[in-house]
């Protein structure tokens, strides 16, 4: 895989998504000019990505797609859903043709015939409507690889001015053509490139136009040493052998194939003199038809010049070099008087002077004209300023950074033993002094490096406009999504696991939340729902909510279902009230194979929404109003790399305790514990808390007994369970990067994963919600 | 060197290879003498420099061009 290809990937799967947005954003709010456009642009640059790595297939598809929306840009043709949904289909194949290009380098040998009865059909629905006479007539010739009117103005205007060689090259030696289009970067001569070179270069060369790309500076300011050329050509030397030739600037380069039809090869199939005046009378019938069709406006100059040198060029290609200079020096004429009238009675006297043809040529015999293909030329997108870096370079960094930190904390810990055991305050203020400049730089290094990792949540986002556009359609329900706060960024590695848990709860809304439009209408309300994604920051958190305005969920039937399915014991569940009730949804068994549909099945419930997203450090809760609809909220790190910990001691031991799962430290008086069955607890703010003693727990001896002094506990919320942990003492806070657990204790229970700590010992951290009964 | 001014100013000439450097003194000749002439018959190869300076401030040329890739697919068609 060179770069060539990966970057071509990378492009393709980012126009892929861009389409696909913008095809269901066009279905949704109205088939505007500029959207259609966008798309169009969209698939023509795909196609043009798949011509330059060579695959014909997916150029073929695209094409075909391609012509459709140009009918509909044109008016030709009325865009439906119908014409959608093939585009829609035609994306899917061209993404799945992306990851097999990927995966083996080629398409799979299926491709040519998916590609084919594809194109078939994006082209059925082409004739099927009404569409224009010559629509049709396009769209029969299916074979065609581009059809006229749908080359770039550039490659028309490279086509025109060297049509007679053009011609002839391909008569004598029918190849496939392809038109390049190529702008120097303009710092290339610095380089050391010479991009007339590589013109050199092309074999079979067929035509050649150098142009400024920036028009010209006054000579006295011209830069002699910025490229600021257009330097474009049409080769019959063959697709690969181009890429070739281009493969260091592929960035640069734009290479269209140019179909042999756009030549009118048919009217100049035969060698003798007769087709070739014929077609000089057909270049010469065209450049006045050209030049009638101008205004007085600021392109006549243009026009002229064009004109008159496809009229030259056509006449020396007939070998008629005498009618060739008179046409450029009415071309002179015209350009200093600004008047087309000279050139304009040139060509009628050329038409006069030309040789009879014995073979008539028909009227509406017309070369290629580049038409409606202006916004092609717009087409080139702005050079990204990103920096495409391998996810594993960037991990790597985040482990050293990472490292830095636990070597920071040793230092740390170097200090406090100056100051204990050699009481050199001094030294040991100094040393304080540094740890302070390392831990303030290496924070922020890490914070930098983290930074690299942020990307914005529309990564996830993007995918659903089109999953709810299908699922809705497949439910009969009306849904629009509305998506807020794409921008909101967040680690890679928890934007990368928020796919399926968002997936899920889309689902669900669709599935069970949203009504149909006629239960819709019985309840007044819109018979359009609305399923709303929302992306937010909060502090170093980040909070996605998915709401859907549905029928909410009945706190009745879940408890139903909750005692059914013996998720909970029955004096429990009558204790909770409603709001406590719908959280029951998030429990493992809720959910059961019975309401497995095609949607939202698959056996996952709510329990793997909420296990995906604790696992990532976050929290998962809803809340719903019977009629209203539903709230998933998600509250989530920015990222996963570092975590504050709480260091404590138990039995002898020490431990950390992840902060997030802390709400308070609470140190209690004898007086305020009390025993409760068989479990001491406390009454915190009006709610008993149980204690678990950590040591117990964790099977260690007690340190000391309990009773007499005061007991110090942490208060902790493991998905809205309120549990008091006894502990010996809290010794540190850190900011730690947790490992998970490796080897032989990577299955086991009970950790969240292990940190060193500044002195060399390892700390292990405990995973409360495993631990906690 | 291979431009040069000829001794009356009113011509410059191309002479041999014209690489890129080529591309600074051929354009302070043409901003110092506008209407002067170039001859590029002896030119052999033209760098794109140069000739992006050649195209940029289309001087009179005394050709043809000695470059047969540039007499042949600029000379006639671009120029």
């Amino acid at each position: 895989m060179n770069a060539l290809h990966e970057q071509f990937i990378a492009e393709a799967r980012e126009l892929i998504h861009q389409a696909t947005d913008d095809l269901i954003a066009m279905e949704r709010e109205g088939f505007a000019l500029e959207r259609i456009d966008r798309v169009f642009r969209a698939f023509h640059t795909l196609k043009g990505s798949a011509g330059v790595v060579a695959l014909p297939a997916m150029g073929l598809t695209l094409h075909a797609a391609e012509d459709l929306l140009a009918a509909i840009h044109a008016g030709k043709l009325d865009a439906s859903s119908a014409i959608v949904d093939q585009a829609l289909a035609c994306l899917d194949q061209v993404a799945r043709w992306v990851d097999d290009f990927e995966a083996g380098g080629a398409l799979p040998p299926s491709a040519g015939e998916d590609a084919r009865s594809m194109a078939a059909m994006l082209r059925s629905l082409l004739s099927e409507s009404g569409v224009t006479e010559t629509a049709k007539k396009s769209a029969q010739r299916s074979s065609a690889p581009a059809a006229e009117g749908r080359l770039p103005k550039w490659v028309s205007r490279l086509i025109e001015s060297h049509q007679g060689r053009i011609v002839d090259e391909t008569r004598e030696s029918p190849a496939e053509l392809f038109a390049f289009s190529y702008e120097p970067d303009s710092q290339c001569f610095f380089n050391g490139d010479d991009p007339l070179n590589l013109m050199r270069k092309v074999p079979r060369l067929l035509a050649f136009h150098a142009e400024a790309h920036e028009t010209w500076p006054p000579v006295a300011d011209l830069d002699p040493f910025a490229c600021n050329l257009r330097l474009q050509g049409i080769s019959a030397g063959g697709h690969a052998e181009l890429a070739d030739i281009f493969r260091l600037v592929p960035d640069q380069v734009r290479l269209v194939e140019v179909p042999l039809e756009a030549l009118r090869l048919d009217q100049a199939h035969g060698a003798d003199d007769d087709d070739r005046v014929g077609l000089i009378r057909v270049v010469i019938e065209e450049q006045r038809q050209v030049l009638r069709a101008a205004n007085q406006g600021d392109d006549m100059i243009g026009r002229i010049g064009a004109v008159s040198r496809a009229a030259a060029n056509a006449l020396r290609y007939g070998g008629l070099q005498d009618l060739a200079d008179a046409i450029e020096r009415a071309n002179v004429a015209a350009l200093s008087e600004r008047n087309a009238g000279h050139l304009l009675s040139a060509l009628d006297q050329t038409q006069a002077l030309l040789p009879r043809a014995s073979s008539a040529v028909p009227p509406d015999a017309a070369v290629v004209s580049g038409s409606a293909d202006a916004q092609v030329e717009e087409a080139e997108r702005p050079a990204s300023r990103a920096l495409r870096v391998d996810e594993g370079k960037i991990d790597a960094l985040v482990n050293l950074a990472g490292e830095l930190i636990v070597a920071k904390n040793g230092i740390s810990h170097l200090a406090r033993r100056l100051q204990d055991e050699l009481e050199d305050r001094e030294l040991a203020r100094a040393v304080r002094r540094e740890h302070d400049a390392i831990e303030r730089l290496a924070g922020e290094m890490h914070a930098a490096i983290l930074q690299l990792r942020m990307v914005p949540l529309a990564q996830v986002f993007r995918s659903f406009p089109r999953l709810v556009r299908d699922m809705s359609q497949r439910l009969g329900k009306k849904v629009r999504l509305v998506t807020n706060g794409e921008t909101t960024e967040a680690d890679k590695a928890i934007v990368d696991r928020l796919f399926e848990p968002l997936l899920h709860l889309v689902r669900n809304a669709l599935d069970h939340g949203i009504e149909n439009p006629e239960q819709r209408r019985t309840a007044g309300k819109a018979e359009g729902a609305t399923v709303t994604m929302r992306a937010s920051r909060a502090g170093d958190r980040f909070i996605i909510e998915v709401i859907d305005d549905g029928r909410g969920i009945d706190p009745a039937i879940v408890r139903r279902r909750a005692r059914e399915r013996g998720v909970i014991g029955d004096d429990e569940l009558a204790a909770l009230l409603d709001d406590q009730v719908i959280d029951l949804i998030f429990s493992a068994g809720f959910s059961t194979a019975a309401e497995v549909s095609d949607i939202s099945g698959r056996g996952v419930g709510m329990d793997v929404v909420r296990a995906t997203v604790e696992r990532i450090g976050g929290r998962a809760s809803v809340i719903s109003r019977i009629g209203a609809g539903t709230t998933v909220r998600l509250d989530l790190p920015m990222n996963i790399a570092m975590s504050r910990i709480m260091v404590v001691s138990a039995g002898g031991q020490i431990f950390g305790i992840p902060m997030d799962a802390v709400t308070e430290t609470v140190r209690l008086a004898p007086d305020r514990v009390s025993r409760i069955k068989n479990n001491d607890g406390f009454v915190l703010r009006d709610r008993i808390v149980p204690i678990c003693s950590l040591a117990e727990l964790m099977k260690l001896p007690q340190a000391r007994p309990p009773g007499l002094d005061a007991r110090l506990v942490i208060v902790t919320d493991i998905s809205g369970k309120v549990i008091a942990l006894e502990i010996d003492a809290i010794e540190d806070r850190l900011e730690v990067v947790l490992k998970p657990l490796q080897g032989l204790l990577s299955n086991a229970r009970g950790y969240a994963g292990t940190t060193l700590l500044g002195d060399g010992r390892v700390l292990l951290v405990l995973d409360l919600k495993e631990i906690l009964p | 060197m291979s431009v040069r001014r000829e001794d009356d100013g009113t011509t410059i000439v191309l002479d041999g290879h014209c690489p890129v450097e080529e591309a600074e003194p051929l354009l302070q000749f043409l901003q110092a003498s506008p209407a002067a002439c170039l001859d590029w018959r002896q030119c052999t190869h033209l760098h794109t420099a140069v000739l992006q300076v050649i195209l940029a401030a289309r001087p009179q040329l005394i050709g043809p061009c000695g470059d047969a890739w540039v007499q042949r697919w600029v000379a006639s068609n671009v120029l």
